[in-house]
């Protein structure tokens, strides 16, 4: 498949499952599945089923590396569009072959953001993925405009406020199932 | 060295009753204002390992404690060797994310804090786990300013609990001091004065 220059859409929602009982977002929100902290034949199968192609959370699939040979086949045999990973290198490869790659930039202090920042890929088709989420409201104006869009907020946003927090700053969250389903309740 | 013992955890955390907000040095030429302040304890978060010393001394006169962050500072491997050398150099307290480095810590004789970093709602289970296997004297959780956000997913920690990580108001300290932190760890100068009562 050569690189498509097709924008990728990236729901407001991502809801963070293992993918094993092949549920669907809820309905009635802007919302898509991240496959997280499951294993790689769970990944094909759920890729192969699924009519949109589930975002991946790379650095916690079991079986699957993080080098060009993985990236190529998330994105060329599965035709996963979102792939969220802390390595430079596989971000890069796959905003190369058209995907949307999300670059976790770690905010556990201001120093240590300054220099996750630092590590970004940049380039076309590579945002950040912000972890843990929950701090993006507690960011400068001046933290805040250094993150390379789109930002994903992701991690300890555990309830409905929590993500409507985020979304004032970001383009979209990574929630568990219920979260997204009060949301979907009241969004 | 001389024969100064760092302090027992209850006279760490005691420091911390008036005046909760440590002093996180990242630039050495914030150490003076840091001095100045109220803050009982500088957290050291970079510089050179091999070369503390005079900044060792120099906090001490001031009757302060001093806190090493070993995977952080520069020359020093985060190893039994490194734990070693910091605590003759005379350090109160040693802070590392390595948990199996805690029991190399208090024996070498400083106070042994567990950093944990947080991004994500299982890692709470895995900390815990880690807390009971490596019994840290005090765990510092960061991000420090979500902890009000997370406080009651925590099972109740029979450590001391420290917060650091974008807290830079007296209401961030206030809050993370509010749900059971016993202190702030804090580059933000204003907060370096914060009263404790």
């Amino acid at each position: 498949m050569a690189a498509s220059r097709t924008p990728i859409r990236l729901p407001r929602v991502l809801v963070a499952e293992s993918g094993h009982d092949g549920s669907r977002p809820p309905p009635g929100l802007d919302a898509g599945i991240l496959l997280r902290s499951t294993d790689l034949a769970t990944v094909i199968e759920r890729a192969l089923a699924d009519s949109n192609p589930p975002a991946v959370d790379l650095d916690t699939i079991r079986g699957l590396d993080a080098d060009d040979a993985a990236v190529a086949f998330l994105r060329r045999r599965l035709s996963i569009e979102i792939l969220l990973t802390r390595r430079p290198k596989a971000a890069s490869a796959f905003a190369a072959l058209g995907g949307l790659a999300l670059h976790n930039v770690f905010a556990f202090d201001s120093t240590g953001l300054r220099r996750s920042i630092a590590s970004h890929p940049r380039g076309a088709r590579v945002g950040t993925v912000i972890s843990p989420g929950l701090v993006l409201s507690h960011m400068l104006p001046s933290e805040l405009a250094l993150l390379v869009r789109p930002v994903v907020a992701y991690g300890l946003i555990n309830t409905v406020a929590d993500a409507r927090a985020c979304l004032e700053h970001a383009a979209a969250v990574v929630v568990r199932r219920s979260v997204a389903e009060d949301l979907a309740g009241g969004m | 060295m001389t024969s100064y013992a760092p302090p027992s955890v209850s006279e760490f955390v005691a420091r911390l009753a008036d005046a909760p907000c440590c002093a996180a040095i990242v630039d050495p030429v914030r150490l003076d204002a840091a001095l100045r302040s109220r803050a009982p304890g500088i957290f050291v978060l970079r510089g050179n390992g091999l070369d503390l010393n005079d900044l060792i001394e120099r906090v001490h006169d001031t009757g302060k404690l001093v806190a090493v962050h070993l995977d952080l500072v520069e020359g020093v491997r985060a190893d039994h060797w490194g734990v070693a050398w910091l605590a003759r150099a005379g350090v109160d307290a040693i802070i590392t994310s390595h948990g199996q480095l805690m029991s190399v810590i208090r024996k070498e004789g400083a106070l042994a804090i567990h950093r944990l970093l947080l991004s994500r709602r299982e890692h709470l289970d895995t900390a815990v786990n880690a807390f009971s296997r490596w019994r840290p004297d005090i765990v510092e959780i960061l991000p420090g300013v979500v902890l009000p956000s997370v406080a009651t997913l925590l099972p109740p920690l029979e450590v001391p609990l420290l917060a650091g990580g974008f807290i830079r108001t007296p209401l961030d300290a206030r809050a993370v001091l509010g749900v059971g932190a016993v202190g702030v760890t804090t580059s933000s100068q204003a907060l370096w004065d914060l009263d404790g009562r």
